[in-house]
């Protein structure tokens, strides 16, 4: 245990150890496969519309009930962070996201595309993403440990306040009214709380249903909102098979102009996006515009951006890459998932029967330094998958979308019955997939209701361990100094954006 | 009657608009009403739970602040979603309408038939139905391609499930 303690420089010195080791778990067999085909995986639900990696990793829990916990991880994790690289595959070629995040790259990569540099648009996204995603994993490497050793400190009430905080993050910066966030992790909160409560067992709202007594499961209704839902959104408008841009292998060299111009933004966006990655909320999102804007701002060349600026592809995709590596760092420091994403594997964490938090690292070296690993070895085969193969997962979209959205209708239903092998399983996932479609019409937010149900029940526990702890006096909970300057952060972020229109009409009064 | 003048006349302001008032105002009010009836009735229901002290609480005194934050939430969405028409045009996305609507309904209706009679009439018929009404609704022409690709994704998945990964399908009762 003492191996992973102790001031920074041995730190660093334990750090290497532990990625020694960590490669030593990740390349055994099956590991080596798992990561595998967890970024195979990613790269194809990333390219499709109507599936992403939520869902994906909500369909493939089930299957990773045979494997270890440190295998599961690592095919779920490359899911998430292969899908990263290949939504901007099909942003490129066909100006269709496969992916949230890979929304802003289709403005300037598919202008690229349609100037006959497709292929360099693709390189530098998949170069970008490589480059990015593997600092990423640095960070998170020399990030994770410390923050872990730190949080051995925490008691409930700083557990209580950074969960909360982080619910109030997510439904402000999620984009979109933050009224029906709130309303969104209140909807996800009271899932949580059915079946029996985390302290003495007492089973509540299970409506008279006995298999309700162990929580409605996180997979019915991931599946139902991301995957249904979207299944149901595409329905509405049948689209023929897209046309694509055709790239021939050697196109796919930027010239030494090109990558002169797009090697700063990937820098600066690897950077960017680890950091937001750290904060609640769909950061590999919310990333990419962050990085969109900022190379606009700073370009020599701002009236490029819109008609192919190969910045404008560079930055977004190293941002949202670097971002699900910085993600990673609450999830396996704290044991506290901030993104829907991290949220499905804390899920898997937890059906496996680990104890996620701060000392998972020390207690469990091999999951944290396997999965860590097993992401520098991602993103090598990530890299070699999207520039050689690209028009090999392209051409996925020329499958009928008929026959696309039966699949994967069909998948989400066998493969939830699949888990519990209940029909209440099933009733959910419906459920859910019709709740989603029309939410998402009304502009709600999804992931607050996934976060709210995973965290919900933490939220109870250190919410009550710590007023028993405290006997009661609030007070105490909310002034001690950590907790007091978390709840500071959550209470600036509701209250700021409100403020900002009343400075602006004071100044006005002033003037 | 200035009453009614007035009323004509508001009739006659909006009535250009009431074609493109878009459904989802209405919905949105529906469904800020179904949040609020839920955060209700689960507030209700967290009475019911031993409540204990704020030094030690019990286990309806979490779910009593969510029941209270969820109607605190949902109020004031219902009242947004009953006025400002104009700004709330600009936050929801059109629902279809006409065939695009069908299409959506229709997929909604055989996920629904799926959940329904997938213990009486098993896996086997549930997803080959499933399978035939997507592809007709999503477009497919052709019967002979839609039976076929049915019955062969229903075999293939069925195989997977059942066979390699040891799952108990339900088998219904034709079969069982």
């Amino acid at each position: 245990m003492s191996r992973f303690r102790g001031d920074f420089f041995s730190l660093n010195m334990d750090s290497l150890q532990g990625l020694a080791y960590g490669f030593s778990v990740a390349f055994s067999g099956p590991n080596l496969l798992a990561c595998f085909f967890g970024v195979l995986v990613g790269t194809v639900v990333g390219v499709l519309p109507g599936i992403g990696p939520i869902g994906a990793m909500a369909l493939l829990i089930p299957s990773t009930f045979a494997l270890g916990p440190t295998t599961a991880l690592i095919m779920l994790a490359g899911i998430y962070y292969g899908a990263m690289y290949g939504g901007s595959t099909t942003s490129i070629l066909v100006n269709v996201p496969g992916e949230a995040a890979s929304v802003v790259t289709c403005i300037d990569g598919y202008q690229m595309a349609r100037k006959g540099r497709a292929g360099a648009a693709l390189a530098v996204s998949g170069v970008g993403s490589f480059v990015a995603g593997s600092l990423g994993i640095v960070a998170l490497m020399f990030f994770a440990p410390p923050l872990a050793e730190a949080a051995l400190r925490f008691g409930p009430p700083e557990y209580f306040s950074l969960t909360l905080v982080g619910l109030i993050f997510l439904s402000q910066l999620g984009g979109g009214s933050a009224l029906k966030s709130f309303l969104m992790v209140g909807f996800g909160l009271l899932l949580g709380t059915v079946g029996m409560e985390p302290i003495s067992g007492l089973p509540r709202f299970t409506l008279g249903q006995l298999q309700l007594a162990q929580g409605v499961e996180l997979v019915p209704v991931a599946m139902g909102l991301y995957g249904i839902g979207e299944v149901l959104i595409i329905t509405e408008r049948i689209t023929g098979i897209p046309q694509m841009i055709k790239v021939k292998f050697r196109e796919l060299f930027p010239t030494v102009a090109e990558w002169k111009r797009a090697f700063p933004p990937m820098l600066r966006g690897a950077g960017m996006g680890f950091f937001i990655g750290l904060i609640p909320g769909p950061a590999a999102i919310i990333s990419t515009f962050a990085s969109y804007t900022l190379e606009k701002k700073i370009s020599k060349h701002p009236e490029e951006f819109g008609k192919g600026a190969i910045e404008g592809v560079a930055g977004p995709e190293a941002a949202n890459n670097s971002a699900t590596a910085g993600a990673m760092v609450p999830l396996l420091a704290l044991g506290i998932p901030f993104a829907p994403a991290t949220a499905m594997l804390l899920g898997a964490l937890i059906i496996h029967g680990v104890q996620p938090g701060p000392l998972l690292m020390t207690q469990q070296p091999e999951i944290f330094w396997g999965v860590v690993a097993s992401m520098y070895i991602g993103n090598v085969v990530l890299l070699i998958l999207n520039l050689p193969l690209v028009g090999v997962f392209a051409s996925i979209l020329r499958l009928p979308q008929h026959l696309l959205m039966g699949l994967i209708l069909l998948l989400c239903l066998v493969g939830t019955y699949s888990v519990n092998n209940s029909f209440l399983d099933i009733y959910i996932l419906i459920g859910m997939g019709l709740v989603g479609y029309v939410l998402r019409k009304l502009k709600f937010d999804m992931a607050p209701v996934i976060l709210g149900l995973v965290l919900g029940p933490m939220l109870e526990k250190t919410l009550r361990q710590s007023l028993f702890m405290c006997r009661g006096d609030v007070w105490s909970i909310i002034l001690r100094p950590i907790s007091a300057v978390l709840l500071l952060a959550g209470i600036a972020v509701i209250v700021l954006p409100h403020l900002r229109p009343l400075i602006k009409r004071k100044g006005k009064v002033s003037q | 009657m200035p009453g009614a003048g007035k009323r004509a006349n508001a009739e006659r302001f909006e009535l250009p608009k009431l074609e493109e008032v878009n459904v989802a105002i209405g919905v949105l009010a529906v469904v800020s009403l179904c949040f609020l009836v839920l955060g209700g009735v689960y507030l209700a229901g967290s009475f019911f739970l031993p409540m204990g002290t704020v030094e030690q609480p019990g286990a309806g005194f979490y779910p009593l602040l969510v029941g209270i934050a969820l109607v605190c939430l949902s109020v004031p969405l219902l009242i947004h979603s009953l006025k400002k028409k104009e700004i709330q045009k600009e936050e929801e996305e059109a629902f279809p309408k006409g065939k695009d609507l069908y299409r959506v309904l229709g997929v909604a209706l055989a996920l629904i038939f799926f959940a329904v009679f997938l213990k009486p009439l098993g896996y086997g018929i549930c997803s080959a139905a499933l399978m035939v009404a997507v592809l007709r609704f999503l477009g497919l022409r052709s019967w002979m391609k839609t039976v076929l690709i049915s019955i062969l994704s229903t075999a293939i998945s069925y195989y997977l499930f059942a066979f390699v990964l040891d799952v108990p399908l339900p088998r219904g009762f034709l079969f069982s």
